[in-house]
């Protein structure tokens, strides 16, 4: 049996020896870590936006840090619509200053059972779904966790937010299929068999964030100058 | 407010049974589950141990390991997340320790049922895997109680009715190379089937 | 054989399939079937198994005859755990799209029995060669049955084998559908109820 010193002594160099290795192997891998959550970040929201088109496609991270310094501005914007430089809330605008190709801005809300997260983008329009990327939740898997499948997002690509009388409506996830007769289908999409409750939140939360940027959105159809 | 409550206890009892869908606490559950007696107080031994360890490691995690959180103490660029793992591990062994002498003091037939169990579950996946899946998840510290008594009963549950099926199974003519292990395994997967039957609940 | 003696040999092979970890010892069972819906984490898992077997083996090892008996068990837990922190810290810089599928289970190596199994039952009685060769050989075993269920699980769940569509579209135009079952936990369990099956039928392997 060794003694009570021995022990503590042992104890204490290890902990010495192991928070120290510890420490240096955080310390030296935060740089690379943080740039991966920054990609993927920027990732998610080339995705929303179709960028780079072909969706299949590989890119490495290096490609994906040059598509988006190349396509992306990130504005915020204020209470009104207007740019400001700080506060307020993000707007990711793809293309060039005289010729936008979309917009993308943040989506997230309570699910059945999680926050589910993700990026909607508009066309020039302002009111043309673009497309759409989720890509963090928690439902379940088969039923609707079946939202970041691309059979679902990709229903949403060319629906409008706005009726023609410039209400805004948000898209709405029915229950089966679009009834492509009914009027009101430009702002439907087909619902996923199984998640009613899902997609009852996704509903509400999609709804509520695009009103929040309702002054903005109300701005880019005037075709007022919004950069 | 009682409802999102709610919701969660019943996913995370049934429809994401720590034991049945994230498959944590694997261990014990084959180990224990052959008697009956042993399996409840082992699965009760969990119910406590993981309603006392996930608030506590929320506060842990909350106020002195994640990105910023010293910042109470003037140290607002220290994120000491990393040590998450080593940190929860020892809040976990030392509860589990903590547990047993308040439990041999104030309640000691209790402790007489459920002693040899509680030192076991110092290194049961499903106490560890519950601290991590709030964190990931960034439950607040009530949405943590109520995940960590939610999952505890879903273990209890599914040990409990696993423990009930196998003592039945004495009696019946499995395969020979399908015994013990094998149609456990099989059994577990009916169950997690069964488990998954309240995904389409309505709240 | 004349590089490894006879029984390093053993401390390599007989956990492969004779004494497999996960369906004779039944230890480490809890985070090698969350993994298993996609081989390619199955796959990162494995290794990350590996490197933590061999590593904690091999240093309470090497330590064997230091440590004090009392605090053996925390020594281990503290050598473990600071290996998984640092394997999850790697995974997290180098690969991590697949870091965040595994999320919360390369924690879960801490406790996975194995790891502390071995250290405890081999480890701390063998030279460090030894307990080397020992935790190479368990980790892969484990490797062995996280691989043949990820397999399944993905063939039939998605169609797809590390990625690549292998169920050909001809099928899928016939009426073919990807089984969700094994994606789901369920699928998991049985898969690997029936691998067990089929091994200890092999190996004449009876439990009692």
């Amino acid at each position: 049996m060794r003694s009570n010193l021995y022990i503590l002594l042992f104890m204490t160099a290890i902990t010495i020896v192991l928070g120290f290795m510890l420490s240096i192997a955080a310390t030296s891998l935060e740089a690379r870590q943080d740039f991966n959550v920054e990609v993927d970040i920027k990732k998610n929201i080339l995705s929303s936006l179709n960028i780079p088109e072909d969706k299949d496609q590989k890119i490495s991270q290096e490609e994906i840090e040059k598509l988006y310094d190349e396509n992306i501005l990130t504005i915020n914007v204020g209470e009104d619509g207007k740019r400001i430089e700080t506060g307020g809330i993000p707007v990711y605008i793809a293309g060039e200053s005289d010729e936008i190709s979309g917009y993308s801005i943040p989506v997230s809300g309570k699910g059945l059972w999680s926050t589910i997260y993700g990026y909607i983008a508009l066309e020039s329009d302002g009111e043309t779904v673009k497309g759409i990327k989720f890509y963090k939740h928690g439902e379940t898997p088969g039923l609707g966790g079946e939202l970041e499948k691309e059979w679902f997002t990709s229903n949403y690509i060319g629906k409008k937010i706005y009726d023609p009388s410039g209400g805004l409506v948000s898209i709405e996830i029915v229950k089966g299929v679009v009834n492509p007769n009914n009027e009101k289908a430009i702002h439907q999409v087909d619902g996923i068999s199984g998640s009613t409750l899902t997609t009852k939140g996704m509903n509400q939360f999609i709804k509520e964030d695009l009103e929040t940027y309702k002054p903005f959105l109300d701005r880019v159809r005037a075709g007022e100058v919004i950069l | 407010m009682l409802e999102h409550y709610l919701s969660l206890a019943t996913k995370s009892i049934f429809v994401e049974n720590i034991l049945l869908s994230y498959f944590l606490g694997m261990c014990s559950f084959l180990a224990i589950s052959k008697k009956v007696e042993t399996s409840i107080g082992l699965g009760l031994a969990v119910v406590f141990v993981l309603t006392i360890t996930a608030p506590v490691n929320w506060a842990l995690h909350h106020f002195f390991l994640r990105e910023g959180a010293l910042a109470w103490a003037g140290f607002p660029a220290v994120n000491l997340s990393y040590l998450n793992f080593i940190a929860f591990i020892a809040v976990i062994a030392a509860m589990v320790q903590l547990v047993e002498m308040v439990m041999d003091r104030f309640l000691p037939t209790l402790y007489i049922n459920l002693g040899i169990f509680l030192p076991l579950i110092a290194v049961n996946c499903a106490i560890l895997g519950g601290s991590l899946f709030l964190v990931e998840r960034q439950y607040t510290l009530s949405e943590s109680a109520v995940f960590g008594f939610g999952s505890g009963i879903g273990f209890f549950l599914a040990i409990a009715s696993m423990a009930a099926i196998r003592h039945k199974l004495r009696y019946s003519d499995v395969p020979k190379g399908l015994r013990g292990l094998g149609i456990t395994m099989l059994l577990t997967g009916l169950l997690s089937m069964a488990f998954m039957a309240f995904s389409g609940i309505d709240l | 054989m004349s590089i490894l003696s006879k029984k390093s040999k053993v401390a390599l092979t007989d956990p492969m399939l004779g004494n497999n970890p996960i369906s004779v010892q039944v230890l480490g069972i809890c985070s090698a079937l969350a993994v298993t819906v996609k081989m390619e984490t199955a796959i990162v898992m494995t290794l990350a198994v590996i490197f933590v077997l061999t590593m904690s083996n091999t240093i309470v090892s090497l330590l064997r005859n230091f440590i004090p008996n009392r605090v053996r068990i925390i020594v281990m837990l503290a050598v473990i755990a600071s290996l998984v922190i640092l394997t999850d810290q790697i995974l997290k810089a180098y690969v991590y799209d697949i870091s965040k599928q595994l999320s919360v289970f390369v924690g879960l190596i801490i406790t996975n029995c194995i790891v502390m199994g071995r250290a405890e039952a081999f480890a701390t009685k063998n030279s460090v060669g030894q307990s080397f060769l020992d935790g190479f050989g368990n980790a892969l075993g484990y490797g062995i049955y996280l691989l043949a269920v990820s397999f399944f699980r993905e063939l039939f769940g998605s169609g797809t084998v590390l990625n690549f569509q292998v169920i050909p579209d001809s099928f899928y135009a016939g009426g073919y559908e990807n089984v969700g079952l094994f994606v789901l936990s369920p699928g998991a369990f049985i898969i690997l109820g029936l691998i067990i099956w089929f091994q200890s039928t092999i190996t004449k392997f009876e439990e009692d």
